[in-house]
């Protein structure tokens, strides 16, 4: 029970780091909140808000004047009814060379000062929901622009109580305003030195060789050559910093506002110094500031009557079918024995297990489609599948479902009984047996999920998040439906065959089903990881048989042998987590397996071909959708339909969604769509038609017999008549 | 002996970054533009001076920037370099990604991206050294510059005036390329020379 719960714990981390392995996600490379000063907040008061920026170890992001190149993030407010922000308060920033440019940005954490006046008749009691879209760019050596939706809920401090700082916040903004620049304490000029501009700080208390580690950071973006030497000399009048002045700007400038930085030496130790010279101009607005940083058009559903209703509807009837999928068949059953047994316990007892039951499926089912659903709220361009794009996950189920047919097989079992994994959970007497059945059912149910759930998944996941948690969760009512009405009905259960030994015969069938979930996870693997990769998921395969194997010894073994018997399964599955965690470094690159005739999908390609006005055919999949591969097998790759395509001049593209791909991800949601399969048939100039997800021969060579027969005849038609 | 090692390596260290130095002020506005010579995606030669009495332009690409990708992605770039070429501008795109480095391609990689694109500049010039870029002190994809058929340099800076990755931007826009090159056809002076490259550092070996 603990190593299956385990084994749980080890698949869903995997899905939660499905976006972390070696892809280069905006929302994994920066983690953005807001954090509001206050505990709580006064009318009228004005206050103090953080946009914190946690930023993957060597990336970047920059500040208000980025330097050679980059951007600085921006933040678009959405505020209540009379609120207003006030501009970023700029950190001092850090030069952060790039081969011989230079940029000036914020690694690790930065935190950015924003001032928030609250309107003045802002009524006490209910809390007020401060959002806004921080778009930024972040780079290391290359570049990804993002975007994250923020959120914070501030409470309104009752009447005559004062709008106290909130202590866990303290430090924070300690640290924030310590890295924002001071006031200058000394006056400052700008004079010119030939080409040179140089900027003169009348500081006569400054040592000479006390400064060093000079640098300035102006407003203004074309003013100074950002990557030149900048000369630092310090006498009894003061410092000065001579500057080359850019060509991009045909005036010189008569005065320089900036950030000046310097390291001093004093009796205390070495001490950052960071002024202000001058004022800071406000800062422009690069663009459309509420325009997301990544183009996402609007969602056309493909299928437009798709209202809530019927998508909930659709995915409570696709949960139902789930229950036949190869990878939930054996399960359930084992469940349903186990309630052969049960049939002696009180009716209202078995009934408890059956919403127990509900409640695990709908619990996993919720919470996968949280992950999904904040991931996406953080920009991750991902659809739903998207935990098979993960080699990690992809193994992990392969292990857990291979324990669970080596269970079934009588190779171990658990607590010494004669059930196996499933009935392990259900022999259980307790609730929590049947509640783990139940995220059992939903773990093992996620292969099968993507490929059969795609529209009505898509749909959900264009929709805010309570529309999409409604249909997720029909979805894990039909999954649980079966189960709920034989615990809820007694009499059927009465129904079901009395125990006997034709269920240890059942159980051990039930192993292959199975096993052959196993091969194909394998076979999706394959897709994903390179050889080495692939040797160590099968490595790993053995030691799931070895560690099965020394734990059903070390059951039946001596206490010496025992323990030392569980010693070695622990041993074996703490190397399997390791070969397991190697797999990822391992990754094939994308190995799209190209049928004759058909061409990888680009957005560019596709742009070109309709500029061009060609017909194109586009045929979204993954490794790990059956129904693609089905689809393909027997619609797709007949000569029928190949002759068809070849004689229309169709160009036939196939985008392979096996691993991430956001170009991909970006035409599924154009469609409404979060997964694969996806079929589009573009013609003549017009919005494409949407091929079923259940493709047949006919259906396909019914679409295409819409186009005229060949480019011949588009030729003709380009002729005028007379 | 002590003394002469240590003055070969003066020199030498003045000479090594002499160069730099001298390419740090990068090319001026109204001056002649830095010749060059480079073999493009096809193998030829191509050298500035092929091109006297012919307006070019430079642009400085790297296909997996996000900012040249909202410039092809939205037909931009395509539709200038068709507009221009046809109009007998040669439009030389450069690559100055060092090898291994984001934007670095093989010829044939070039050839297939301005395919795939439906592109059509006059050349692809693989800058793999970084020579030509350094002496254009070109600094971001995409990065723009126009010389006249006299060899002057007429505009450097950006492509466009909205400094973002984002699509949209498009529409609202204004091409400082576009109006330079519409300038030097009609022979007027052009009236923005400079703009802040915005996008991405250029890729050079570090």
């Amino acid at each position: 029970m603990i190593r299956l719960f385990a084994l749980l714990l080890l698949a869903s981390a995997g899905i939660g780091s499905a976006s972390a392995q070696g892809l280069k996600l905006p929302a994994d490379l920066v983690k953005a909140s807001l954090v509001a000063e206050p505990g709580a907040i006064r009318a009228g008061e004005p206050f103090t808000i953080g946009i914190r920026m946690v930023i993957r170890p060597h990336w970047h992001v920059y500040w208000r004047n980025p330097g050679d190149s980059g951007l600085p993030p921006e933040m678009a407010w959405s505020l209540p009814q009379g609120f207003s922000a006030g501009p970023i308060e700029w950190p001092t920033p850090s030069r952060i060379p790039v081969s011989h440019l230079l940029n000036f940005g914020f690694e690790n954490e930065v935190v950015l000062l924003t001032q928030v006046t609250p309107s003045a008749d802002l009524a006490p009691g209910r809390p007020v929901t401060l959002s806004g879209k921080l778009s930024y760019l972040v780079c290391e050596r290359e570049c990804v622009p993002g975007s994250a939706d923020l959120k914070l809920s501030v409470p309104v401090a009752p009447e005559g109580s004062s709008a106290a700082p909130n202590p866990q916040n303290r430090a924070l903004f300690a640290s924030a305003r310590d890295r924002l620049p001071t006031p200058s304490p000394w006056p400052s000029r700008l004079t010119r030195d030939g080409e040179r501009l140089v900027v003169n700080l009348d500081a006569p208390g400054l040592k000479p060789d006390a400064i060093n580690n000079a640098a300035f950071f102006p407003y203004a973006e074309t003013a100074i050559e950002h990557a030149a030497e900048q000369r630092l000399s310090v006498d009894e009048t003061g410092l000065r910093l001579s500057l080359s002045r850019s060509t991009y700007d045909d005036k010189v400038p008569t005065e320089l506002p900036g950030v000046l930085t310097f390291d001093e030496v004093t009796p205390e130790g070495a001490q950052s110094r960071s002024y202000a010279l001058g004022q800071a101009p406000p800062i422009q607005p690069a663009a459309s500031v509420t325009a997301e940083a990544t183009p996402v058009p609007a969602p056309q559903a493909a299928e437009p009557d798709l209202t809530l209703w019927s998508a909930a509807g659709l995915a409570f009837l696709g949960g139902i079918i789930l229950n036949l999928m190869p990878c939930v068949f054996p399960v359930l059953s084992i469940k349903v024995l186990s309630l052969v047994r049960h049939s002696g316990e009180p009716p209202a007892r078995v009934r408890l297990h059956g919403l127990a039951y509900t409640l695990g499926v709908l619990a996993m089912f919720l919470g996968l489609a949280s992950v999904l659903i904040a991931l996406k709220g953080a920009g991750a361009a991902i659809g739903w599948g998207y935990q098979l794009q993960s080699p990690l996950v992809v193994a992990s189920l392969a292990y857990l479902l291979f324990a669970m047919g080596l269970s079934l097989s009588g190779v171990f079992h658990l607590g010494g009984g004669v059930a196996g994994i499933g009935d392990g959970l259900t022999r259980k007497p307790g609730l929590q047996g049947s509640f783990f059945t139940g995220v059992l059912a939903t773990v093992v149910a996620t292969p099968c999920t993507a490929p059969f759930m795609g529209s009505t998944v898509g749909f959900a996941l264009t929709q805010p998040a309570g529309v999409a948690l409604i249909v997720f969760a029909s979805l894990g009512l039909g999954l649980a439906l079966p189960f709920l009405v034989l615990t809820t009905w007694p009499a059927a259960v009465r129904r079901l065959p009395r125990p006997g030994a034709w269920m240890d015969t059942l159980k051990g069938a039930f192993a292959f089903p199975l096993y052959a979930t196993v091969a194909w996870l394998i076979w999706v693997l394959a897709q994903q990881v390179g050889s080495t990769g692939l040797l160590a998921a099968l490595v790993g395969l053995v030691l799931v048989g070895f560690a099965a194997w020394t734990w059903d010894k070390a059951q039946h073994a001596a206490p010496v042998g025992s323990i030392v018997g569980r010693g070695v399964a622990v041993a074996a599955l703490v190397a399997l987590a390791v070969l397991t965690v190697g797999l990822d470094r391992d990754r094939a690159e994308a190995n799209v397996t190209m049928a004759a005739g058909s061409e990888a999908f680009t957005q560019n390609r596709l742009d070109t071909l309709l500029a061009q006005g060609k017909p194109v055919f586009v045929n979204m999949t993954a490794a790990w959708c059956i129904t693609c591969q089905i689809n393909e097998r027997t619609a797709l790759r007949t000569d029928a339909v190949q002759t068809a395509l070849k004689t229309r001049g169709v160009t036939y593209l196939k985008g392979d969604w096996t691993n991430q791909n956001p170009e991909i991800t970006r035409l599924l949601e154009q469609h409404g769509r979060n997964g694969v399969p996806l079929y589009l048939l573009y013609a003549g100039g017009k919005a494409p038609v949407v091929l079923p997800q259940i493709l047949t021969q006919g259906a396909v060579l019914a679409a295409l017999d819409t186009l005229p027969a060949s480019e011949r005849s588009a030729a003709l038609k380009a002729t005028p008549k007379r | 002996m002590l003394l002469r090692t240590s003055l070969t390596f003066a020199f030498a260290t003045a000479l090594l970054t002499l160069p730099i130095a001298a390419h740090a002020a990068g090319p001026q506005i109204d001056k002649s533009a830095p010749t060059f010579s480079a073999t493009d995606a096809d193998g030829k030669t191509v050298s500035l001076g092929d091109y006297r009495g012919k307006t070019v332009v430079l642009e400085w690409t790297n296909h997996d920037c996000p900012f040249v990708k909202k410039m092809y992605g939205g037909q931009a770039m395509q539709g200038l370099q068709k507009k221009w070429t046809e109009a007998g501008v040669v439009w030389l795109t450069v690559i100055s990604s060092a090898p291994g480095e984001q934007g670095a391609v093989s010829p044939q990689d070039a050839n297939r991206l301005t395919q795939e694109r439906g592109a059509s500049p006059s050349s692809v010039l693989l800058d793999t050294a970084g020579t030509i870029g350094k002496a254009y002190d070109a600094r971001t994809t995409p990065q723009m510059f126009v010389i006249t058929g006299e060899g002057t340099l007429v505009y450097q800076g950006a492509i466009d005036d909205k400094p973002t990755a984002n699509l949209d931007d498009l529409k609202t826009a204004k091409n400082y390329v576009d109006a330079a090159l519409t300038e030097v056809a009609a022979s007027k002076a052009v009236s923005v020379k400079t703009s802040k490259p915005y996008g991405c550092s250029i890729k050079y070996a570090s």
